[in-house]
C-alpha cells in the first residue's frame, strides 16, 4: 500500500444490502481504507473521472464493480475504465457480482477486469470471499497515477 | 376459405368425372348404334341387290325362251321353204329347248303368283305351238307341203305366236316394273346407309370435339389447381417458417427471462442470507449477555427477553435459512435449465443401444441394491443427434424409473426402440408405482411432482427432459396408471437437422 496516498476503495453496487455486507466483511478483514459507495453507473463514472477528490485527480483507487446496475451494465463501466487512453486504465477492477455465467466471466476478463468474483448465496462463503478479498486488498500494489 | 375452395374443387371434379364418363359412354353407344345401323343397311342393300339380280335373271330366262320360240318359228319357215336337214335339226333343237326354258322361268318366278298364271298360260300355248310345229314337219315328211304351208299360215297358228309374244311382253313388263321398284328400293337403302354413315360421322365428330373440349378444360383446371397448390405450398412453407421463428423467439425470450429472473432473484437472496447470518451473530452476542445477566443478576432478567433470545430468534433464523436455501435450490434449477437451453446442440451419430447400456451400467450398483433390473433391447435404432442432450433425457427417465419403483414387486425397467417414418421412438417402461393420469401433463412442468413425496428432488428432471426433447425436435409423453408402472415415450427425429435459430 502506498503510505503517502492511501488507496480509496470505490464500490459500485446498486444493492444497498450487498454493499453493507461487503463493507462489513472488508472491515472485519481489518481493512480501514476509505470506501466510497455508488449505487448507479453515472454518478460513479462522474466521481471516477471528474470529482476533485476522485481517483482521476487525487490518488490511487481500487474499484469493486457489480455488473447489474440500474442505469448501465457494469461491463460498460469496465469498458470505459479499461479503454485505450483512459486515465484509470491501470486501476485494478474487481468484478463482484451474482452472475457466474461463463461467457460473462470471459467477457469481463477480455475487457481487462483484474479479478472476477461471484457472490455466493451461501453467506458463510460470501463472507469468507469478501474477507479474503480484504486480505488480498491489504497486500495488493496499486499503481500511482501519472502526475496530472 | 381454403376449405370451401377445396370443397368446390372436389364437387366440380366429381361433376366433371361424371360428365366425362357420360359423354364417353354416349359416344361409344352412338358409334355402336351407327355400326349396327350400317350393318343392317348393308344387309338390306345386299337383299335388294339379290332381288334386282333375280329380276335380271328372270328377264334373261324369258329372253332365252322368246329367242327359242322365234328361232323355232324361223326354222319352221326355212324348213317349209327349202325342206333341208339343216333347218330341221335347227327346229328340233329349238323346240327341245322351249319347255325347259319355260320351266326355268317358272322356277325363277315361283314367288310371283301373277307371273305364275301367265306362265301357265304360256305353257299351254307353247305346247299348242310345239304340236303345230310337229304337224308342219309331219306334213313335210309326208310330202303334203300344201297342208304344211296352210298349217303355217293358219290364223290360229299366227294368233298363237302373237299371244305368246304378248304374254312374254306382259311378263317382261311386270319384271321391268319389279326392277324399277327394286332399283328404287336399293337406292333408298343405299341412301339410308349413307345417311346413317354421315350421322355416325357427325356423332363421332361431336364426341371427339366434346372429348377434346373436356380434356382442354380438365387440363386447364389441373394447371390452375397445380398453380394454386404451388402457391399454397409456398405460403405454407412461409407460414411454417414464420411460426417456427415465432416459437424460437418465444423460447429464447423465455430463456432470457429465466436467466434474468434467476439472477435478479439471487441478489435479494444474498441479502436475506447475509443479514440472517448477521442476525445470528448478533443473537450469539445477545445470548452471551443473557447468560451473564442470568448468572449475575437473575432478578434483572426479563423472561420474555430470555425466551426471545434463546428460543424465538434461533427458531425464526432457522426457518429463514431453510426457506432461503430451498429458494436458492429452485433458482439454481431454473438457472441450470436456462443454461441448458442456451447450450448449442450439435448432431453426431449415436449408437443408442450402447448409450443406454452405458446409462444402465452407471445405475447398476443402485439397481442391484434394491433387487431390480434394467433391460436394454439389444438392437435400437441409431440416430444422429446431440449426444449430451440425448444422454440427459434417457438418464433422467431411467433414474426416475429407478427412483419410483414400488417395493411390492421386483423392479424391472425396459428400454425398447423402433423406427417410425423419419423418427425413432424409444420407450422406457417400468413396473413401478405409476402416475395418476390427472398428473400426466403437470409432471412435465417445472417444480411439479406427483404422488407421495417420499423421494428427494425439486421437480425439475422431467421439465428439463421435455425441454431437451423439444430442442432436439422431438416429443415426450407418458402412459401410466397408478400402481401399474409407467411408459415414457420419447420420439426423436432420426437425423437432428439443428435448430433454425432466427437470424438476429
Amino acid at each position: 500500500m502506498n503510505k503517502q496516498q492511501p488507496v480509496t476503495i470505490i464500490m459500485i453496487e446498486d444493492d444497498e444490502g450487498h454493499a453493507r455486507l461487503i463493507e462489513k466483511n472488508i472491515r472485519r478483514a481489518g481493512i480501514s481504507n476509505d470506501i466510497q459507495h455508488f449505487t448507479d453507473g453515472t454518478t460513479a463514472l462522474n466521481y471516477l473521472y471528474n470529482a476533485p477528490d476522485g481517483p482521476n485527480h487525487n490518488g490511487p483507487a481500487l474499484i469493486l464493480l457489480d455488473l447489474n446496475l440500474p442505469d448501465m451494465s457494469g461491463t460498460d463501466i469496465l469498458t470505459r475504465i479499461k479503454s485505450e487512453g483512459s486515465e484509470l486504465k491501470r486501476t485494478p477492477v474487481v468484478v463482484l457480482t451474482t452472475t457466474d455465467d461463463k461467457q460473462e466471466i470471459q467477457r469481463c476478463y477480455d475487457l481487462g477486469c483484474n479479478v472476477y468474483i461471484t457472490k455466493p448465496v451461501n453467506y458463510e462463503s460470501f463472507a469468507d470471499a469478501i474477507r479474503q478479498l480484504g486480505l488480498f486488498l491489504s497486500v495488493i500494489q496499486v499503481p500511482d497515477l501519472p502526475e496530472a | 376459405m381454403m376449405a370451401s375452395w377445396l370443397t368446390s374443387i372436389d364437387i366440380s371434379e366429381r361433376w366433371f368425372n361424371r360428365l366425362v364418363i357420360g359423354v364417353v359412354t354416349f359416344g361409344f353407344l352412338a358409334v355402336l348404334a351407327a355400326g349396327v345401323a350400317a350393318t343392317q343397311a348393308i344387309l338390306e342393300n345386299e337383299r335388294h341387290s339379290f332381288w334386282v339380280n333375280h329380276t335380271y335373271r328372270v328377264e334373261h330366262a324369258v329372253s332365252d325362251y322368246r329367242a327359242l320360240i322365234d328361232q323355232a318359228e324361223a326354222a319352221r319357215r326355212g324348213y317349209l321353204l327349202r325342206g333341208d336337214a339343216v333347218a330341221l335339226s335347227s327346229l328340233d333343237q329349238s323346240t327341245k329347248g322351249v319347255l325347259p326354258a319355260l320351266a326355268d322361268v317358272r322356277r325363277l318366278t315361283s314367288d310371283n303368283p301373277a307371273q305364275a298364271s301367265s306362265i301357265a298360260r304360256m305353257e299351254a300355248l307353247s305346247r299348242q305351238l310345239l304340236t303345230s310345229f310337229r304337224r308342219s314337219v309331219n306334213f313335210v315328211r309326208l310330202d303334203r307341203r300344201g297342208d304344211a304351208i296352210r298349217e303355217f299360215r293358219a290364223p290360229e297358228t299366227i294368233m298363237l305366236v302373237r299371244t305368246i309374244h304378248r304374254e312374254i311382253a306382259t311378263i317382261m313388263e311386270r319384271e321391268n316394273r319389279l326392277l324399277v321398284d327394286r332399283n328404287a328400293a336399293q337406292e333408298a337403302s343405299l341412301r339410308r346407309f349413307f345417311i346413317i354413315l354421315a350421322g355416325a360421322g357427325v356423332l363421332l365428330m361431336i364426341v371427339g370435339m366434346a372429348s377434346i373440349w373436356m380434356i382442354l378444360r380438365y387440363t386447364r383446371d389441373l394447371t390452375f389447381s397445380r398453380n394454386a397448390l404451388r402457391t399454397l405450398a409456398a405460403n405454407l412453407e412461409g407460414a411454417v417458417g414464420e411460426r417456427t421463428e415465432d416459437l424460437q423467439r418465444a423460447n429464447e425470450e423465455i430463456q432470457r427471462f429465466a436467466y434474468i429472473v434467476s439472477h435478479d432473484l439471487r441478489a435479494p437472496l444474498v441479502n436475506v442470507m447475509g443479514f440472517t447470518a448477521e442476525l445470528e451473530a448478533s443473537t450469539a452476542a445477545l445470548t452471551k449477555l443473557v447468560d451473564r445477566v442470568e448468572q449475575a443478576e437473575p432478578d434483572e432478567l426479563d423472561p420474555e427477553a430470555r425466551d426471545a433470545v434463546r428460543i424465538d430468534l434461533p427458531e425464526a433464523i432457522g426457518f429463514i435459512r431453510t426457506s432461503t436455501e430451498k429458494m436458492d435450490r429452485l433458482i439454481n434449477a431454473i438457472l441450470r435449465l436456462s443454461r441448458e437451453g442456451r447450450r448449442p446442440l450439435t448432431a453426431e451419430r449415436i449408437d443408442m443401444a450402447a448409450l443406454l447400456r452405458g446409462i444402465a451400467d452407471t445405475l447398476h450398483h443402485r439397481v442391484a441394491e434394491i433387487g431390480a433390473e434394467i433391460v436394454v433391447a439389444p438392437v435400437l435404432p441409431e440416430i444422429a443427434s446431440d449426444r449430451i442432450a440425448v444422454e440427459q433425457i434417457f438418464s433422467n427417465l431411467i433414474e426416475n424409473a429407478v427412483k419410483y419403483l414400488t417395493p411390492d414387486r421386483p423392479g424391472r425397467i425396459e428400454v425398447t426402440g423402433r423406427i417410425a417414418g423419419a423418427r425413432a421412438v424409444f420407450d422406457v417402461i417400468d413396473n413401478g408405482r405409476g402416475i395418476d393420469p390427472k398428473d400426466h401433463q403437470r409432471i412435465f412442468d417445472l417444480f411439479r411432482r406427483s404422488g407421495v413425496q417420499d423421494q428427494p428432488g425439486v421437480g425439475i428432471g422431467l421439465a428439463h427432459t421435455r425441454t431437451l426433447a423439444y430442442r432436439l425436435g422431438g416429443t415426450i409423453g407418458v402412459e401410466s396408471q397408478l400402481d401399474a408402472g409407467a411408459t415414457f415415450r420419447v420420439s426423436l427425429p432420426i437425423v437432428f437437422t439443428g435448430e433454425q435459430r432466427p437470424t438476429q
